[in-house]
């Protein structure tokens, strides 16, 4: 019940984003759907145990992975798929927390919730750039040797 | 008008589309060396930064160069729009489009307003930040609130940057107005976990875009654009920061 509530409010959240950052219609609802699978797999992911930053990792290639493929399919910059997709992993609470600590004056706390949110960061950087990879194999990208000649 | 010019104006007229709305530095590249190609010349290179773009090719050989560069001024976020010149340079490249067609679809993108009208806008920001003050971990009946003071803030982002002009300003007043409502529904007993309320009001102002795109372009190796994307999603996130711990400090 309680995952049902946040799907449907995640789904509706990402969709404001979409508006905010003005998709093509065409892609609103496909967003909002990749966006209420990756809280899935992020909810999946904390469930069986793994760290928060694996679970974000996790999430975060599904996400970047459902919206090459999509992409690539309506014709359409992955970006206005992946954006609203990773989404619902952007660390806003711990970003938060980490200022308040700061503005109280207790800093060793607000270094270990900025860690936290460096390293949350860094994991939906590591899934998109995963995704990423897996589809420019062949087309290269960021190369370091000339194995062409 | 010669069709070389023609063609480096529509090349930088979508370049710079792109790149003001939110395209990867990747894209707009690679839109324009296969738009000019497509269009017949040879020894194109295309160099883009976050602030401009230097486009150069050759009529054809003995011939000189030609090379030009824009300059962009702002970024805003418009996918829709970077979705359509997208479209636009994949019919010109397929060869659908003639050179006055495409500077036509382009100029009318380019003069075209936000896809969605402001106020829905407003609302949409409301919802999001509804929603992710639940997902954050408040309760049902810290929907309303956030709703009110992400609207709130979203309505202070607009307004502000209409009459100051100034972007890091507006999104700190935002985040402080922002930031003051939630505190103040708090207080007239409205909403129970300030923390989640202030957290989703912000959630509209995350800058998503220049983040998503740093990450992209420093992958694809354009390291200067991706430093100066990231750059610029780190202050627009220090902003932020300062608008909601100025109303923390000063209200609490």
């Amino acid at each position: 019940m309680n995952l049902l509530i946040e799907s449907v409010l995640t789904f509706a959240a990402i969709i404001g984003f979409g508006i905010i950052f003005s998709v093509p219609r065409r892609a609103l609802l496909l967003g909002g759907g990749i966006g209420v699978v990756t809280w899935l797999v992020l909810q999946t992911g904390t469930a069986i145990g793994a760290s928060s930053v694996i679970a974000t990792v996790m999430a975060s290639l599904t996400a970047a992975t459902i919206a090459h493929l999509l992409a690539k399919k309506i014709r359409i910059p992955v970006t206005t798929l992946s954006i609203p997709g990773i989404l619902p992993l952007v660390p806003g609470s711990r970003a938060y927390f980490t200022m308040l600590s700061f503005v109280e004056g207790e800093y060793i706390q607000g270094l270990e919730y900025g860690v936290e949110t460096m390293l949350q960061a860094g994991a939906i950087a590591a899934g998109l750039v995963l995704a990423l990879s897996i589809f420019s194999f062949g087309k290269g990208i960021g190369n370091r040797y000339e194995t062409g000649h | 008008m010669n069709a070389a010019d023609e063609v480096m104006d529509i090349c930088l007229l979508a370049g710079e589309i792109m790149l003001t709305y939110g395209a990867e530095t990747y894209r707009v590249e690679e839109t324009l060396e296969r738009m000019a190609r497509a269009a017949g010349f040879t020894n194109v290179h295309c160099f883009t930064t976050t602030t401009g773009i230097f486009l150069s090719f050759e009529e054809r050989k003995g011939k000189e160069d030609l090379m030009q560069m824009v300059r962009v001024d702002d970024r805003m976020q418009d996918l829709n729009k970077v979705t359509e010149v997208n479209q636009v340079s994949r019919e010109f490249t397929s060869g659908e489009l003639t050179v006055e067609e495409a500077h036509e679809r382009l100029e009318s993108i380019y003069h075209s307003p936000v896809n969605y009208p402001i106020w829905l806008i407003h609302l949409a920001a409301g919802v999001a930040g509804g929603g992710f003050s639940y997902l954050f971990g408040g309760g049902l009946g810290d929907l309303l609130p956030a709703f009110i003071a992400a609207v709130a803030a979203s309505v202070a982002l607009v307004e502000f940057e209409r009459y100051l002009k100034v972007r890091f300003a507006a999104e700190l007043a935002a985040a402080f107005l922002g930031g003051s409502a939630a505190i103040f529904l708090v207080f007239i007993g409205l909403g129970f976990n300030l923390d989640q309320i202030i957290i989703g009001s912000l959630m509209p102002l995350v800058p998503g875009v220049p983040l998503t795109n740093a990450v992209r372009d420093l992958l694809s190796g354009d390291l200067l654009a991706g430093m100066s994307r990231g750059v610029e999603a780190l202050m627009t996130s220090l902003s932020i920061a300062s608008g909601i711990a100025l109303s923390i400090s000063l209200f609490i």
